[in-house]
């Protein structure tokens, strides 16, 4: 009974598994690449998402000083993994651009954005060949 | 039939991460082992050291300038990553 | 695209662009004082090229893709030259570039010019996403 009020304490980590589970199944499910490419931001949201909720100390401020003179720094938030996933959120950005440039490619290539439809088009001409 | 292996697989992982988000400390409380010297460290010296009020700020630009620049130089590959593969009309054959 | 009878289109895209560009600078020039900083405000900045681009006609009119590539490259190779001189000359962040009292705009030594360079590649690199993935042909 512990473990469940423990489990809704810590609701960050649920929405954050959830948001998980959802972006893997867009991903598993569909065979258009665009879905697939948004189930991975999904994906990359949600990792970020649990990240930089550990740093949230309950009644304290955010990491903008004020009050000039003496900083206290028991009453600010932690901002180290705030900065650290500002890194994790460019490379995601590219990621994403690159996946898009392919799929672009793809399209100009075979004329569809499907995978099944791609799959039987390279099927029928590895086998004509 | 692939739903089926899909909801499957998915119903394990939701196992495995309910069974570690019973272990994970709780959230929000100041004794998390995340909360150590280095936190406090930067929060209380940064105005001194850097001079900028936004601590974030003085973290990425001041204390680890060059994982900014290592970051900088990332997005920077993949707009030349992207140009190599989508950009037509250069010059054909020399 | 976009027909070139669609005058409503075009006469709103060029007021709005310097409001955006404005908002765009702002952000990226008060990095240290309030949230924000330079991927933030180059986005920004980013979108108001952009929204040049879009509303101006069949052939989007902009800058060309290599005076975008030139300088992005300009901006990260000033970025790593700040940075070594801030590194190899340890005073050089504390005498020539401004140190000022927190608060300041012109404040906190080399963190305004790195915040403007960030800027500039990200905005430079956002732009020619847009041109070679979301334009065809």
């Amino acid at each position: 009974m512990s473990s469940v009020v423990h489990l809704a304490n810590n609701y960050i980590y649920i929405a954050s598994f959830t948001l998980f589970l959802i972006g893997f199944s867009i991903l598993l499910l569909n065979s258009n690449l665009i879905k697939k490419i948004i189930g991975m931001n999904i994906m990359d949201t949600s990792v970020f998402l649990l990240f930089i909720s550990q740093g949230y100390i309950k009644g304290r401020k955010a990491p903008i000083l004020e009050g000039g003179g003496s900083v206290n720094p028991a009453e600010y938030v932690n901002p180290v993994p705030s900065a650290l996933i500002l890194t994790g959120i460019v490379v995601a950005v590219s990621v994403t651009a690159f996946l898009l440039a392919l799929t672009v490619k793809l399209y100009n290539l075979y004329g569809t954005v499907d995978m099944d439809e791609i799959i039987e088009i390279r099927r029928s001409v590895d086998g004509n060949s | 039939m692939k739903r089926i292996t899909v909801g499957l697989l998915l119903g394990a992982m939701l196992v495995v991460l309910l069974s570690t988000v019973s272990e994970m400390p709780q959230f929000g409380s100041p004794s998390n082992p995340t909360h150590n010297y280095i936190s406090s460290r930067y929060v209380g010296k940064s105005a001194l050291e850097t001079g900028a009020v936004n601590v974030v700020t003085g973290i990425i630009l001041d204390y680890r300038a060059f994982d900014t620049f290592g970051e900088a130089t990332v997005i920077f590959v993949a707009a030349l990553a992207v140009i190599s593969v989508l950009a037509r009309g250069g010059r054909s054959g020399d | 695209m976009i027909e070139d009878n669609d005058i409503i289109l075009k006469q709103a895209a060029r007021v709005l662009t310097p409001f955006i560009l404005i908002y765009g600078i702002y952000i990226t020039f008060h990095g240290h004082l309030t949230p924000g900083g330079g991927f933030s405000g180059g986005t920004v900045i980013a979108s108001s090229l952009i929204l040049n681009r879009i509303s101006s006609g069949n052939h989007g009119s902009g800058p060309e893709i290599d005076r975008m590539m030139g300088i992005a490259s300009i901006a990260l190779v000033c970025y790593g030259l700040i940075k070594a001189m801030g590194t190899f000359f340890p005073d050089f962040t504390h005498r020539v570039l401004p140190r000022g009292i927190p608060g300041d705009l012109l404040s906190g030594g080399a963190i305004l010019p790195l915040n403007i360079a960030v800027g500039f590649v990200v905005a430079c690199v956002m732009y020619i996403f847009f041109c070679l993935i979301g334009e065809e042909a």
